[in-house]
């Protein structure tokens, strides 16, 4: 069972102080724990910190990293810049989203996985890339990113 | 030509030796080797690092701090990735000399979450220095303290951009400020800070043990040092090279093996778009700005879909904090469009654009908005084949 959104606020909290420069160490980490970022979280830094609700919204949906939507236990971010344009990031990403059935920007129904472009991932030299998490996945091909995506838990 | 390559040599001098030797200088004559040395920053921008060393140890204020600038996000760069897997004591031992020279006795490492992968081995190299006495309390038994905490950005390319990495690090939305003040004199959390590229600090310890004039002169006449070369696209060997500064980009390309060359992106999407035709030309702060940053485009490319991707870059990663940035990359991206769709024909009608990118290097509140036109105006004027008007190629 994941924490409470609260719980892990409290927790951060301990961990980075409760000090301004705090707010993103803690909003990461409940990103981190629960794939996204609850308005009971926002509201809980909020208080803990001492900021208005609305200044922590705007830290949060400043970073692409940081969502107030519920994701998948599994993200993958798939590099759309040049380089992997170049090598074939269109085949690749047409493959991810047959495999999983849903489109960039979507979630699989049954929450195992969120899909998302993203920009350089400095992996160029061996385009196209993708994280899954904070694993990089490189050289690509359509079939190897199926396998990959096939085998997320 | 020699053996050029210094910080990606098999050869690595001892860990520590460096600071053990600048811990036995005084902090000024740290500062003036460095700044002998003419090393400019490797972020991008090349500003002379013993200058704003020299300025942060002046500042008045306490509790000082040195910053390294891990958030490589330029599109098309990957060397301080390879720097940050092989070489990360080598980062930290140039960031204690760093906090030594300007009077600082802790270090943050700004790393970008998508390198979150690379987290074990630096904190793996921490470990082993504050065994070695080479960080922490009491440096190699002396009186000088300087530890390092690692911190992450959450995805944004411009918290790059060091005062909207400052605001990053203080918890808050990565919008570049205002200059002045400048970091030396208040940055993170209003204290002197210094705020330099991951390949910056690498460089530190050798100038230290060498001296500024071996460094001077591995440089190709006014540059000075060697640089990191991240080369992607159409090439037989994509990867990160090491060339004497102010070497030319028809060496590099020789190197990584660039046999068909359209175009070349040099200095990353906010850089310059170069043709063959100008292969010649210098990788140096003196005429191509070597972010180190090179994608190579070959003649089956489509220049107008590269721009496109470009322009998509800059309008996702705008800040949005000021006009001319956050709507000017907005119509670049529509003018691209309009080009590629047939819409627009000629040069007479992007005449208004080139304006429009005029205003942007001018108007715009930090490098995002003041370099994102240079790819525009370069595809545009050396690659464009308009259909109709009297411009294009
Ligand atoms: C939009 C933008 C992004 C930047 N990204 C980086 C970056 O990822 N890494 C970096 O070292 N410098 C980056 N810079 C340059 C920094 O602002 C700063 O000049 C640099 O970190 C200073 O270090 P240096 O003098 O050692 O190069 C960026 C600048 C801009 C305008
Ligand atoms: S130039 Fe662009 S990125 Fe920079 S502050 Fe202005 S809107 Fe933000
Ligand atoms: S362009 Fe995809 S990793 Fe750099």
């Amino acid at each position: 069972m994941s924490r409470r959104p609260v719980e892990i606020v409290a927790s951060a909290v301990e961990e980075y102080g409760s000090g301004r420069e705090a707010v993103l160490q803690i909003l990461t980490r409940v990103n981190g724990e629960l794939g996204y970022i609850p308005e009971e979280a926002m509201k809980a830094v909020a208080a803990a910190v001492g900021v208005s609700d609305a200044e922590v919204y705007g830290v949060v949906s400043f970073y692409s990293f940081l969502s107030v939507k519920p994701r998948g236990r599994n993200i993958i971010r798939i590099c759309d810049t040049v380089t992997c344009g170049m090598k074939g990031f269109k085949d690749v990403v047409a493959a991810i989203e047959e495999e999983l059935g849903v489109g960039v920007g979507e979630t699989t129904p049954d929450g195992r996985v969120s899909l998302e472009t993203t920009s350089c991932l400095g992996l160029c030299d061996q385009a196209p890339a993708m994280l899954v998490n904070d694993t990089p996945y490189i050289r690509l091909t359509p079939e190897e990113a199926r396998r990959i995506v096939a085998g997320l838990e | 030509m020699g053996e050029t390559r210094v910080l990606t040599s098999e050869k690595q001098p001892e860990v520590g030796a460096a600071l053990e030797k600048a811990l036995g200088m005084t902090a000024a004559d740290v500062v003036f080797e460095v700044r002998e040395s003419g090393m400019k920053g490797r972020g991008g921008a090349g500003f002379p690092v013993g200058i704003k060393w020299n300025l942060a140890g002046a500042a008045s204020g306490a509790d000082k701090m040195v910053i390294c600038n891990a958030d490589e996000g330029e599109p098309g760069t990957f060397k301080d990735r390879l720097l940050l897997e092989k070489y990360p004591h080598r980062i930290l031992e140039g960031m204690a000399i760093a906090g030594y020279a300007i009077g600082s006795a802790r270090g943050i490492i700004y790393l970008r979450a998508e390198y979150r992968y690379l987290v074990p081995s630096i904190m793996k190299a921490r470990e082993e220095l504050l065994e070695k006495k080479l960080l922490g309390r009491s440096i190699l038994g002396g009186g000088f303290d300087f530890d390092i905490e690692m911190r992450f950005g959450a995805g944004a390319y411009v918290c790059g951009e060091e005062t909207s990495l400052i605001e990053s690090l203080e918890g808050k939305r990565g919008e570049p400020r205002n200059k002045p003040p400048f970091p030396v004199n208040s940055g993170y959390l209003g204290r002197p800070t210094i705020v330099n590229n991951v390949e910056t600090f690498v460089n530190v310890p050798l100038i230290i043990l060498n001296g500024s004039r071996w460094y001077r002169e591995l440089g190709v006449g006014d540059d000075a040092g060697t640089k990191l070369f991240s080369v992607s696209g159409d090439v037989k060997h994509p990867g990160v090279y090491e060339l004497p500064m102010g070497s030319t980009i028809g060496e590099l390309l020789e190197i990584a093996g660039a046999e068909d060359v359209q175009g070349v992106q040099v200095g990353g999407a906010s850089g310059t778009t170069i043709t063959p035709d100008e292969l010649d030309r210098r990788l140096s702060f003196g005429d191509l700005p070597p972010g180190g940053s090179v994608i190579v485009f070959d003649s089956s490319r489509d220049m107008m879909a590269v721009l496109n991707n470009f322009m998509e870059f800059f309008v996702h990663e705008s800040c949005g904090q000021c006009t001319p940035c956050r709507e000017g990359n907005l119509r670049l991206l529509d003018a691209t469009r309009s080009v590629r769709s047939g819409e627009i024909t000629g040069m007479e009608e992007l005449k208004e654009f080139f304006v429009l990118a005029d205003i942007m290097k001018i108007g715009s509140k930090c490098g995002l908005g003041q370099t994102s036109p240079n790819c525009f105006v370069d595809i545009m004027t050396k690659f464009a084949r308009l259909s109709g008007g009297k411009g294009g190629i």
